[in-house]
């Protein structure tokens, strides 16, 4: 029997191997080309006037949408612990929804529920004026990464091992707001620094909203520039500006990433079994009445009008008609469902499917890695990927491997990958940082080999984050535009590929019809599984909202 | 690269299904197929695909289609890696388009056609027109010359960093226009879909945008009235050209003989964009409407320049 030893050994190589294929070739191309025909250049980039401001707007685009996502998902997610709350199944599937709106209908859908002449306009005559400026990139972007910070601090509270420490607490008369200062944010304190990190590094990496809604108010960011010089990239000097850009986004990823990769260092061990979190003690009636409160405002707010403006666009016949029955139509759904786009949907089902599969693969062995040495460097390497930018990302891949995949879903399937590695391992790591080492270590002294103690002891405890970092990358990848627009080729087309090509991004109607089919695609199966569950067929599906925290 | 065993059950079912539609799909002769990079939408390019193939029999084109952005980076990538993969480039604006020929990857042929030299060069030829015109809400005065725009309430222009047509009208219009346009409240958004987006639903009462964009939600019923200001509508050409390494020249300037004939301007006409050769019936025009041409010899030396006193006016 191989010992521990042997299997750490395997899983680092893999993980090392994959963080090489993955990151360290594509990141080599894109620095080889930008030193090889743009290190003499490199002076005029960075004096350049406009990049100053850009470097600038996305710290403050990054800074912002932590400090405004980290504690709402924070308290998103405490909140719904308890129990008793009303509908709390229905809340922790809602606060998911923003994860199935892709990123370039997000911004779209905010500017037709609050800008000028939109829904709230239309309603109650409010519009939000400044919508379409710093504030209102900040707004969308952190309400975008909610749902990450819930889950990461949902599995993180599910993989718990201390809820008797927190009723100890209460019980030897300590108020509700003592216990959360003193022992619960403290033992959540490595699962928030994950969920700051990959809030901080995707707002850096964010484009489709800064673009659409940065843009009128002169609003750009590093990400901006990186598409302007694409789109004037025909001559080598703006492609090479744009490699070179990109390139200092993951320098600053990189500057900010390893300190607190670092700082997270001491992971909670905890040498009790943990206990299943079923006993938190409920809050007060009053409490739960405004925590409903709350929480029916914020998803009205943050996901309610957005979605329901980007519903009235699928419907309607033209953009700026009244949605009113007599303007609806079928058109823009008649648009998406075509021979060419069913082959598509069934390949970017595939395509997703896959690249969530194996990503809890990779995402769980990096996780389980952990804080060791060669763990810590795969955890830094993925985070690179996740700032990139996908169109320079895709390029790099497209330069290292083009010769031998261009044009095949394989190429695009190493995209996903490379780009949503480290959402996978974010949300196990958090629940790993968790996880007590006792169980595990009895299995293994009573004779269990390593992948039998992992499979009886640490899967079942880890499945809430196992689901939550499948689900993620499998939604992600389902409406991925960027990465795919430039590396598909004939006959590896997906669904995005294909419905925007038709509609160049500006069809906004048949644009948004494909949000609300993507949305359907994931949630017509999930309710399912979920009903089927519900009727005492014990299945655990992604979707079902008790899988989220188990 | 094993990725666990999971990992390579999926891998090796993907790589069978992408084999299988591979195999399925190379019945033509190599000869007759030639590989199309364009950044024209679906909505024209697949009808011209269509009859081309149909009306071609043997012949096999394979499209690649993305936003000029990408189409940059794709060619960008194909040079590093061991040349142009496309045999044919139909790009959407003569400056992209120059700026190939420049670095020596299409060019040098172009075929027998009535299209007017003021869209052809020796390595290209014009076959697709777009025109930047004006668009007002319902109820906003049209501009019926393009400095009036700037008092047609809140205005909305397009990003020359993004858009070649938005490019060619700063090139024709010079910077003073967005400079006076600017002191009037007016904002630059992206792509000239983004402003038919945001005036017809009354984000911008007024703004620049292409033509078909413009007609095409107007057809649908938004509340948007076209206009072609004068001294009239900006015409930006979208070029086709060979490229110079070409394994199937034949094939190449067999497809684009097609695109640059009367036949082949038609289906471009038919299929929703505006052809070059000047009878051919194309989208929505007003008659006699006035149309004015950007330099874009003169555009191609003072790009840089001309952009950097944009971003001074709407600069980040």
């Amino acid at each position: 029997m191989p010992s521990s030893r042997a299997w750490l050994g395997a899983a680092l190589s893999l993980a090392l191997g994959s963080a090489a294929v993955l990151v360290v070739i594509p990141l080599a191309v894109l620095i080889k080309t930008s030193w090889v025909e743009g290190h003499d250049r490199l002076a005029d980039v960075v004096s350049n006037p406009g990049f100053g401001s850009a470097v600038v707007h996305s710290f403050e685009l990054s800074a912002a949408a932590t400090l405004l996502a980290v504690p709402v998902g924070v308290a998103i997610a405490l909140a719904l612990r308890d129990r008793q709350l009303p509908g709390r199944a229905f809340w922790r599937a809602a606060v998911l929804l923003p994860l199935l709106v892709p990123d370039f209908v997000l911004g779209y859908s905010w500017l037709r529920a609050y800008a000028r002449a939109g829904l709230t306009s239309e309603l109650f005559g409010l519009a939000w004026m400044q919508i379409q400026g710093p504030v209102g990139v900040w707004v969308i972007v952190a309400v975008n990464a909610v749902p990450l910070v819930y889950l990461i601090i949902a599995v993180g509270l599910a993989t718990r091992a201390e809820p008797t420490t927190e009723r100890a607490a209460r019980a030897s008369g300590a108020g509700p707001a003592t216990v959360l200062r003193t022992i619960t944010l403290p033992l959540l304190a490595p699962a928030i620094a994950t969920a700051a990190v990959v809030v901080f590094v995707l707002s850096m990496g964010a484009f489709a909203v800064p673009q659409l809604v940065g843009a009128p108010a002169g609003f750009g960011t590093i990400t901006t520039r990186i598409y302007a010089d694409l789109a004037l990239g025909s001559d080598p000097q703006g492609f090479v500006e744009a490699i070179t850009l990109a390139l200092l986004l993951v320098v600053v990823t990189l500057i900010i990433v390893t300190p607190a990769e670092t700082l997270l260092g001491g992971r909670l061990q905890l040498g009790r079994m943990a206990a299943r979190d079923t006993d938190w003690p409920s809050s007060s009636p009053t409490t739960r009445v405004i925590v409903t409160i709350a929480m029916a405002l914020y998803l009205m707010i943050t996901s309610g009008l957005p979605l329901l403006a980007l519903l009235s666009a699928s419907v309607t016949r033209a953009i700026g008609v009244p949605s009113t029955p007599d303007n609806w139509t079928l058109d823009n759904f008649l648009a998406v469902l075509t021979p060419r786009t069913g082959e598509a949907l069934s390949r970017s089902v595939l395509l997703a499917l896959a690249a969530a599969s194996i990503l809890l693969v990779l995402g769980t062995i990096a996780a389980a890695l952990g804080r060791t040495r060669g763990g810590r460097s795969v955890s830094i390497l993925i985070t690179l990927t996740l700032v990139l930018p996908g169109s320079t990302l895709a390029i790099g891949l497209l330069i290292g491997y083009g010769r031998w995949l261009a044009d095949t879903v394989v190429i695009i399937l190493l995209a996903y990958l490379a780009k949503l590695w480290a959402l996978a391992h974010r949300p196990i790591s958090a629940a790993v940082d968790r996880l007590p080492s006792a169980g595990l270590h009895a299995a293994r002294v009573s004779g269990a080999g390593l992948p039998t103690a992992l499979v009886t002891v640490v899967v079942p405890l880890l499945r809430p984050a196992l689901l939550a970092a499948w689900g993620v990358c499998f939604l992600t990848a389902l409406h991925e535009v960027t990465m795919s627009s430039l590396l598909y080729g004939p006959g590896s087309e997906t669904l995005a590929v294909v419905v925007l090509n038709s509609a160049d991004l500006g069809g906004v109607g048949v644009t948004a019809a494909l949000s609300v089919l993507i949305t359907a695609v994931v949630v017509l199966p999930a309710a399912a599984l979920w009903a089927l569950g519900r009727t005492g067929v014990r299945r655990p599906s992604a979707f079902s909202p008790g899988a989220w925290s188990a | 690269m094993a990725k666990g065993r999971r990992g390579t059950i999926w891998f090796s079912a993907l790589l069978q299904v992408w084999l299988l539609a591979a195999c399925g799909g190379s019945s033509a002769s190599p000869a007759q197929s030639i590989t199309l990079y364009t950044c024209v939408n679906d909505t024209t390019i697949q009808p011209v695909v269509t009859q081309y193939q149909a009306t071609h029999p043997g012949a096999k084109v394979a499209l690649f289609r993305a936003p000029t952005g990408q189409l940059n980076a794709r060619v960008a990538s194909d040079i590093r890696t061991g040349g142009l993969k496309a045999d044919v480039i139909w790009g959407c604006d003569p400056l992209t388009v120059q700026d190939y020929v420049a670095q020596g990857l299409v060019g040098g042929w172009t075929p027998e056609t009535e299209i007017p030299a003021t869209v052809r060069t020796p390595d290209y030829v014009g076959i697709a027109m777009l025109y930047i015109v004006a668009i007002t809400r319902k109820g906003v005065k049209a501009p019926a010359s393009w400095p009036d725009l700037a008092s047609a309430g809140k205005v909305a222009v397009p990003d020359p960093n993004l858009a070649a047509s938005a490019l060619g009208a700063l090139g024709f219009f010079g910077t003073k226009f967005y400079a006076n346009l600017k002191e009037h409240g007016a904002v630059q958004v992206g792509t000239p879909d983004d402003v038919t987006t945001g005036v017809a639903q009354g984000t911008y009462d007024a703004g620049m945008t292409i033509a078909n964009s413009a007609y095409a939600a107007q057809q649908k019923g938004s509340p948007i009235t076209v206009s072609w200001p004068k001294p009239g509508a900006v015409a930006i050409y979208g070029p086709v050209a060979i490229s110079k390494t070409t394994k199937n020249a034949e094939a190449a300037k067999d497809f684009i003989s097609y695109v640059t004939s009367r036949e082949g301007q038609t289906v471009i006409g038919r299929a929703g964009s505006y052809p070059t050769l000047p009878d051919v019936a194309g989208p929505e025009k007003p008659n006699g409407a006035p149309i004015v041409y950007p330099d874009w010899n003169a555009l191609t030396s003072q790009k840089a320049a001309l952009l950097e006193d944009y971003a001074k006016i709407f600069g980040s």
